[in-house]
């Protein structure tokens, strides 16, 4: 007997069944649709969360919701204090010693891989797991953070025009599609009011929050962002970018920062259009571990239209 | 099976003769003509527009609308002036129609005509957004009875019922459906002149041909799409002439060339008829219905090809990645077409399509009439007249989708709009859903029938007359379901082959666009909200949000502004290359925790940013 013979009666039974898989599978993806429909936890659940999290988190840890799109959810329930703006828009997570992730649906947040599980709870569908990060790279002096009229001092142009320091000014906002947050607390340049320097979120090319200093070049000359009483580590380094809706056109001209200690310039870097929120260190040479150095960022670009520079700066 | 009993007398056997029971067994007949098909149509029509109404109410203002409640109060000046001083209002035509002159203006039109009469003449709606968006839920309503009659007169009442019912719940074009937008109204356009095409081609004489010619000038009048319906309509035609010479070395013998000859002639005189009515009547009817191109015609269609051949990139996530300028991805149209459309359906159509797939590609051999798929149940089954030619039904169906995807094969195509822009293949894909449930029912029946092994509840269901009935329930109850769940944040559902709309999310596809969302946190502001207070309306169209006054679903003290600057409250839209207007309320009001959260299944669409 051929093997086609020998399947026939198998087949002739498989067909008789087979197409009660036809409502079979409509009456199948009604099932996943509930399943589906209630796999994530509601608005309202995420509740819970509140009491485990404030118990497992430790000072210094950075709170991570996976997946990401859950993340206003966690916001609206753990507030200011357990998910800062420094923490949410962090340059990256090489920072941070340890970092508590809050996930739902099984998922995990990429930029946590290779960390080391300290501990984990589940609660409802939420899972806990505290983390901690085979090399972290702490920072001794942040000057986003730093950014004030204490230490901080803000030259524009060829002229050195002082921009001074303003704690109300009138916060402007882009709107749809336009520039960042220009916050209240800010040195305003005479030029304008794109010509401060102020602390600002940025969205880089992955549209992820990057919490900067707004530096935009003069026409001519250079924006001086100078910083005094500054205890320096080995190195100064950082990330710069633009809103990412300006550069993705590649259209800009490049922008130059260069970093000075003491007068000295210790290093420059300089930014293109499609870099992205990309990252730069420089080796401080004779000046590490100085105690009280001036340390200056200056931006310059040879044509500063929609030059919308913003970067972050830090020595370690 | 060669020894079962034949199905037919089975069947005929055990049914009663009541009219009911006839009904039910002329279900996967195709019905060639009757008042009883159109009458159906009316009902599932007038039944899907009433659903429409009654769910409106949910629905915010989509930015498109914003800027077609603007024309549409134009064109209603004008439709006034014409009324009182039909010479004058020619004369000047251009100003009120120079409004939103990208888009032709049939649509538009009927919601002016709408608005005007049925709210503010005859007081029909209590919202005076409602009567801008009737004119096309009743054009999707029609769409969709227009399916049924398709597939009813084509391959049976079953098959229309369930591409009729398929295509109504597809979430997504429920969600177009109810807007006063010329998504939902294209695809009845379109397949209104597939369909007449289609009829003119079966039929000789002269009213489908000029139905042809009218139906392609509404089309064009409704949205560009349309342009691609003379490449379907002519590579169909040019398919069936070509199809039998082609197929010449599988010719069969039995066909004498007197018959293959008579019915070519006749089918490419219909060809060609219908074809030359879509050339000679589709432009004019155009040109009637658009004042905007009374004028300066050649320039301004010239202006209006060419805003859509090098429309701007809008920016569009598909699988965590944001595209905005080419290529684009070629997988696109399909990826998201599975994301999107309930998985049952798509079974169906691909089973459809498999049923239909040796009357695809016309032969010789199949210059006969085109069976009815399968007709086993039926004692006396009505074929069509042997002199009429083959209309190539499946052929037709098929090129209409594939034309609209073909567009989407390009890495220049935008991406955009989402699904709405091939929406028009669904009714399609519905038929071909429809003839793959017809094929599982015709399936069933025959192997539960007859065959002993089967037990014997599946025997007596095979049977009785309610199995067809069963089957479209078991299909259609979860493109029901979703849908209704899904509403009215349509433009983030996602079906359960991908995980819902949380799986969507997951993997990075588009959350929802247009800023029609605020609809759904009208509640909050108006209960939340201190008086006069400033809300940040981010995607929101000024005129979108101004139709939330008009319909008493916003406080009118509550004003919109288009900066977080200076505002009390901060709307913020999710797509992934809007995330700077988030961070735009993250300094603005110093905080990163939203007040208020709406969206789907757990799934934050919309949220609100409140200043301390």
């Amino acid at each position: 007997m051929s093997l086609g013979a020998r399947l026939g009666p198998a087949r002739a039974a498989a067909r008789r069944y087979l197409v009660v898989l036809v409502p079979l599978a409509g009456l199948c993806e009604l099932g996943a649709h509930g399943y589906f429909a209630r796999r994530a936890p509601s608005f309202a659940a995420w509740s819970v969360v509140d009491a485990p999290v404030r118990r497992l988190r430790q000072p210094g840890d950075l709170v991570v919701v996976a997946p990401r799109w859950a993340e206003p959810m966690a916001r609206r329930v753990l507030g200011d204090e357990l998910m800062p703006v420094a923490d949410l828009a962090r340059p990256d997570a090489s920072r941070y010693s340890t970092a508590l992730e809050l996930s739902i649906l099984g998922q995990r947040a990429p930029e946590l891989a290779g960390w080391r599980e300290l501990g984990r709870e589940t609660v409802g569908k939420f899972e806990l797991r505290r983390l901690e990060n085979p090399q972290p790279l702490p920072v001794s002096f942040d000057f986003v953070d730093a950014l004030g009229p204490e230490r901080t001092s803000v030259l524009i142009g060829e002229q050195a025009t002082p921009c001074p320091w303003a704690d109300h000014a009138p916060v402007l906002a882009g709107g749809l599609g336009g520039h960042p947050t220009f916050p209240a607390h800010r040195f305003q340049c005479p030029l304008g009011e794109f010509f401060n320097v102020g602390v600002t979120v940025i969205a880089d090319q992955d549209f992820l929050p990057r919490r900067c200093i707004w530096a935009h070049p003069p026409a001519r000359g250079e924006l001086r962002i100078r910083y005094r009483d500054v205890h320096l580590g080995e190195v100064i380094a950082g990330h710069g970018g633009m809103y990412w809706i300006i550069e993705r056109e590649l259209s800009g001209a490049p922008i130059q920062l260069t970093v000075r200690v003491d007068g000295d310039a210790v290093g420059e870097v300089v930014h293109q259009d499609g870099q992205g929120w990309a990252s730069f260190e420089l080796g401080l040479g004779a000046h590490a571990r100085a105690p009280g150095a001036e340390v200056e960022f200056a931006v310059s670009s040879p044509d500063y239209r929609n030059r919308h520079f913003c970067f972050e700066a830090h020595t370690r | 099976m060669s020894d079962a009993k034949p199905v037919s007398s089975t069947m005929a056997s055990s049914f009663g003769s009541s009219r009911w029971r006839r009904w039910l067994l002329e279900l996967g007949q195709p019905q060639p003509s009757g008042w009883v098909d159109r009458g159906l149509a009316l009902f599932i029509a007038f039944n899907y527009v009433l659903l429409l109404l009654l769910t409106v109410r949910d629905l915010g203002y989509a930015r498109d609308e914003g800027f077609y409640f603007q024309a549409a109060r134009s064109y209603q000046g004008w439709f006034e002036q014409l009324w009182r001083d039909p010479a004058n209002a020619v004369r000047h035509a251009d100003s009120a129609w120079r409004v939103n002159n990208e888009h032709p203006a049939l649509v538009k039109s009927l919601f002016a005509l709408s608005n005007l009469l049925l709210y503010k003449r005859w007081h029909l709606f209590a919202m005076e957004g409602t009567s801008f968006r009737f004119p096309a839920m009743v054009l999707s309503g029609l769409g969709i009875g227009l399916v049924y009659l398709w597939g009813a007169r084509a391959r049976g009442r079953l098959c229309g019922l369930v591409a009729a019912l398929g295509l109504g719940f597809m979430p997504r074009f429920f969600f177009h459906a109810h807007l006063a937008c010329f998504d939902a109204p294209v695809v009845t356009m379109w397949t209104l002149c597939a369909y007449c095409y289609w009829r003119a081609l079966a039929r000789g004489g002269w009213l489908w041909p000029i139905a042809v010619g009218v139906a392609f000038g509404l089309a064009l009048d409704t949205k560009h799409n349309s342009w691609f319906l003379p490449v379907a309509c002519g590579l169909h035609a040019l398919l069936l002439e070509l199809g039998p010479r082609l197929s010449r070395a599988r010719r069969s013998a039995s066909l004498l060339d007197t018959d293959y000859r008579l019915h070519a002639r006749l089918r490419r005189r219909r060809s060609l008829a219908a074809l030359g009515s879509m050339a000679l009547l589709g432009p004019p009817v155009f040109y009637a219905l658009w004042p905007w191109i009374w004028h300066d015609t050649v320039k301004r269609l010239t202006a209006y090809a060419k805003f859509h051949l090098e429309h701007v990139y809008y920016n569009m996530e598909f699988l965590g990645r944001n595209y905005w300028t080419p290529p684009m991805p070629r997988t696109y149209a399909f990826v998201m077409t599975a994301a999107t459309v309930p998985a049952i359906t798509l079974l169906l159509f691909a089973m459809g399509l498999w049923a239909s797939r040796r009357s695809v590609l016309p032969t010789r051999s199949s210059a006969a009439p085109e069976p009815a798929l399968e007709p086993a149940r039926i004692p006396e089954p009505k074929p069509a007249p042997i002199s009429e030619p083959v209309p190539g039904t499946a052929l037709l169906w098929l090129l209409a989708m594939a034309v609209q995807y073909a567009a989407w094969l390009s890495p220049k195509t935008p991406i955009f709009g989402g699904t709405k822009h091939w929406m028009t293949a669904y009714p399609f894909l519905a038929l071909f859903a429809g003839v793959g449930l017809c094929a599982a029912v015709t399936a069933a029946r025959e192997v539960w029938s007859a065959a002993s092994a089967v037990p014997r509840w599946l025997v007596a269901l095979a049977g009785g007359p309610g199995l067809e009935l069963g089957f479209a329930a078991a299909v259609l109850v979860a493109p029901v379901v979703e849908t209704l769940h899904v509403h009215p944040w349509g433009l983030s559902s996602y079906s359960p082959l991908v995980g819902g709309a949380a799986g969507g999310a997951t993997l990075g596809l588009n959350r929802g666009f247009w800023g029609y969302t605020t609809g759904s946190v009208t509640g909050y502001l108006d209960a939340s909200a201190r008086r006069g207070a400033r809300v940040y309306v981010h995607d929101t169209a000024q005129p979108s949000w101004d139709m939330l006054y008009a319909d008493g679903r916003l406080r009118r003290d509550i004003r919109a502004v288009g900066s977080v600057a200076g505002a009390d409250y901060g709307l913020y839209h999710h797509e992934m290359h809007m995330q700077g207007q988030e961070y735009q309320n993250w300094l603005a009001f110093g905080t990163v925790r939203p007040d208020f959260i709406a969206g789907l299944d757990g799934v934050p669409v919309i949220w609100v940013y409140r200043q301390p």
